[in-house]
Parts: structure tokens; C-alpha cells; sequence
């Protein structure tokens, strides 16, 4: 899937702090149903490492990660 | 040493150690937090492994005679107060006091609004309005080989506040220090995997880019551990006492130093972590100013003033007591350590895992 899909959800964590970029993904991704995508936006450089190995035990599978910037990275997940 | 000889290689050694907790995203905080709250264990395992390289470390120095292990005095209350203070505050910090300290050179906002008030409240503590609090703990808390009617035992500087898990057992350090170091490496390899998908890389990229993987950070933070003892010869790693000092010279315009009367080189190796850090996150693309909401701010700012009136009643923050002294087999580190993970568990429950 590239990046001009439109994913179902957009989370924006900027600057958030350690640990509240992986607690919204989880709230978020736990809402959501099979089949849908959600993009993570975040600048804390130990979620970007942390959020897809996290998804990835929840059992959801990680589309993409890309880093967007300096210090800005995109997460993509789909929902299983 | 000299002054200068030690702002040097205080200075050095921050740089290098700046870097290397950047680029292993090296935070106790996160180790600990995270075995409840994420089921994630990739920042434990590279706490374990510099914890067990360094305990075979300063042993093999102690034992060559290069070092002499020098572990700090045991005050049981003042360990547990501080301790599950500091535990409780770096949760609120969102960081402990070596994450808070790298966060600021990455450019975080919040982590340098917490180190505002870490070095606030461990200076209200050590010579200000909760000094009697401080002194009032260790005073009727305090424990020495005397007490236990023990002798110190080799490997040890020769002192009656000296105690060690080995001289309380009467047993030979070594010999904890084989069982602990076999049985902690086991679990590592046993473990060693759930690093998510390979990233592929060139070297180059791999050592400035990418953030690295936990054992490479594990070995090198022990190593650094192992050359900051044998350098300064009177202790291995420490952050807190080191921003005390930095803000304490700040106040009274002279130079910041130990009880001793030795030059405060952690002052100078605090300054060289934020450098490192900062020097890191640049080359890998990762600087970037940012800061949270006023809310969060403030929570960071109140967590550090607690991070700091707990370093100073525990006499320690994670990394003086459980990257330092638990390598030493240190009772009152052990204490100190366990209570700092209390803290941070019941506090990371109560702020994150409740309904």
C-alpha cells in the first residue's frame, strides 16, 4: 500500500512525551475494526522503534514505516 | 588528577556516553514502565546486559587491582523514601534522570523543563527546606558492617559503611557475581530475540543512522561504565549529583565539588551526555525543538522536582544505583533500586493502566 492510499484514521502524537505516542496508538487501535488503516504521526524517536514492534505482538500488521522529516516519522497499520 | 585533567575527561566520557544512550534510546524509565505497561522488554534487556557486563568488569578491575569497589552507604529509609520517590517522579519526568538528560539534547522541551526542576528539588533537599527530611531519614536509618558484626571482605574499600550483598553472606564476591552473570545471560540469549523486523543497512548507517539494536547499547554502555570507574577511581557512572553540582556552581559561581574536595566530574560528564546526545541526534536526522501541551509541562516539571528530592534522600538516581551500584553488589543500591522500579510500576499503574 503506498502513501496516497487515505487511511481510514490519523493519529497525530507531536510532540508527545515517552509514553503517550504507544498508550493512544493502543486506545486507537483497539476501537477500531478489521480491515481499517491507521496512520500514526510522531516525533519521539523511541516510539517510532516501539509502536510497530508493539502493533505487530497485538497481532495488527505494520504497512510502513517511514521517516517523513527530521525527527518526524509515519507509521502505517492495519487493523487484523 | 587535576582540575582540569578531570573536567576533561568528565567532558570525554559525556560526549561518548551522550551518544550511545541516544542512539540505544537507553532510558530506565522505559525499561521498567514498559514490562507493565507495554509487555515490552528491549530497553530491560540492554539495562541487564550493561548491568552484568559492568558487575564482571569492576570485579575483574578490583580483583587486578585497578579499582577498589566503593559502594555507597546504606540508609534503609532513606533508600526506600527516595528510592520510590525518584520512581514515582520519572514516570511523571517521562523519563529517568540519564532519559531526561539525553531527551534535552535531542531537543525535547519537556525533558529540559523536568531537569529545571530535578536539579530544584535536589537542591531544596540537600541544603534547603526538605534538608531536615534528608537528614532525619539517614540519621536513624543508617546500617554498617559494625552493626552486623561483619568484616568488609576483599575487592571492597575498606570502610564500615561498605556493604555489599558478598560481606553480609560472608561469601567471596566472586562467586555471586559467576551464578548472577551465568544466570542473567542465559535469559538474554534465551530472549535475545523480538526486535521486530530486520532493518537493512550499511554499516555507516547502521552506527550513525538507526537507532541500535539493545545488546550492541548494553556492551557499550557497560564498557564506558567500566572506564569512568577506572578513571576517576572513586565511583563509575552518575547523573544527578553531577546537575546538583551544575546548578549549585551556577548559584555560587564556584566551582562544583564532591564532599572530598575533589573536582564534581560528573558536573562536567552531565554537560558532555547533553553534547553527545545532541551530536547524535543531529547526524542521524533526530534533532528537532518540541514540546508538549502547558498540561504536560507541568506534569514534567513536577515529576522532576520529585526526581531530585528523591536522588538526594536515596543518594542516588537510577543510573548511581542501579547502573553503578548494583554492579558492585552494593546493598543500599539494591534497595535503591528496587524501590525506584516500585515506584515507577505503581505510578505507570495508576496514570495508564486503570479502566
Amino acid at each position: 500500500m503506498g502513501s496516497d492510499v487515505k487511511p481510514t484514521e490519523t493519529l497525530d502524537v507531536r510532540g508527545e512525551v515517552c509514553p503517550y505516542p504507544d498508550v493512544k496508538t493502543q486506545k486507537k487501535v483497539k476501537k477500531m475494526k478489521s480491515g481499517e488503516t491507521l496512520e500514526i504521526i510522531l516525533d519521539y524517536p523511541l516510539s517510532a522503534e516501539r509502536i510497530p514492534r508493539s502493533v505487530e505482538k497485538m497481532g495488527h500488521e505494520v504497512l510502513k514505516t517511514e521517516k517523513t522529516g527530521t525527527g518526524e516519522w509515519r507509521i502505517l497499520i492495519k487493523i487484523k | 588528577m587535576t582540575d582540569t585533567s578531570l573536567m576533561l575527561a568528565g567532558i570525554v566520557i559525556g560526549v561518548i556516553f551522550g551518544y550511545v544512550l541516544q542512539r540505544g534510546r537507553f532510558c530506565m524509565n522505559s525499561a521498567f514502565r514498559d514490562i507493565i505497561l507495554l509487555k515490552e522488554y528491549t530497553l530491560l534487556k540492554a539495562v541487564a546486559l550493561a548491568i552484568v557486563v559492568q558487575m564482571i568488569g569492576f570485579h575483574l578491575m578490583a580483583t587486578m587491582g585497578y579499582i577498589q569497589l566503593n559502594p555507597k552507604s546504606l540508609y534503609w529509609g532513606a533508600m526506600i523514601f527516595g528510592g520510590f520517590a525518584f520512581g514515582i517522579g520519572m514516570v511523571l519526568a517521562a523519563g529517568c534522570a540519564s532519559g531526561t538528560t539525553y531527551r534535552v539534547g535531542e531537543g525535547m522541551i519537556g525533558s529540559f523543563v523536568a531537569l529545571l526542576g530535578f536539579m530544584i528539588g535536589g537542591l531544596v533537599t540537600s541544603g534547603g527546606a526538605l534538608k531536615e527530611l534528608s537528614t532525619y531519614l539517614k540519621s536513624n536509618t543508617a546500617l554498617t558492617t559494625t552493626d552486623l558484626g561483619i568484616s568488609v571482605g576483599p575487592l571492597v574499600k575498606e570502610s564500615s559503611t561498605s556493604l555489599t550483598l558478598a560481606n553480609v553472606f560472608g561469601l567471596d564476591p566472586w562467586i555471586l557475581v559467576v551464578i548472577i552473570a551465568v544466570v542473567v545471560l542465559a535469559v538474554l540469549v534465551w530472549k535475545r530475540g523480538g526486535e521486530g523486523t530486520k532493518v537493512e543497512g550499511t554499516l555507516y548507517e547502521k552506527i550513525f543512522k538507526m537507532g541500535w539494536s539493545w545488546w550492541i547499547t548494553g556492551i557499550a554502555v557497560g564498557i564506558i561504565g567500566m572506564i569512568t570507574f577506572w578513571t576517576f577511581q572513586n565511583y563509575a557512572l552518575g547523573i544527578s549529583g553531577g546537575w546538583f553540582g551544575f546548578l549549585n556552581a551556577l548559584i555560587t559561581g564556584k566551582l562544583p565539588r564532591l564532599a572530598s574536595g575533589m573536582l564534581n566530574w560528573f558536573t562536567f560528564l552531565v554537560i558532555g551526555v547533553v553534547v553527545g546526545a545532541a551530536i547524535a541526534a543531529i547526524i542521524a536526522g533526530e534533532f528537532k525543538l518540541r514540546a508538549p501541551d502547558a498540561k504536560r509541562l507541568l506534569q514534567q516539571f513536577i515529576g522532576g522536582v520529585i526526581m531530585g528530592i528523591g536522588a538526594v534522600i536515596g543518594t542516588a538516581c537510577n543510573i548511581g544505583h542501579i547502573l553503578s551500584g548494583i554492579p558492585q553488589l552494593a546493598l543500599a543500591s539494591l534497595l535503591g533500586g528496587t524501590f525506584i522500579v516500585l515506584g515507577c510500576w505503581v505510578t505507570a499503574y495508576i496514570m495508564f493502566m486503570r479502566g
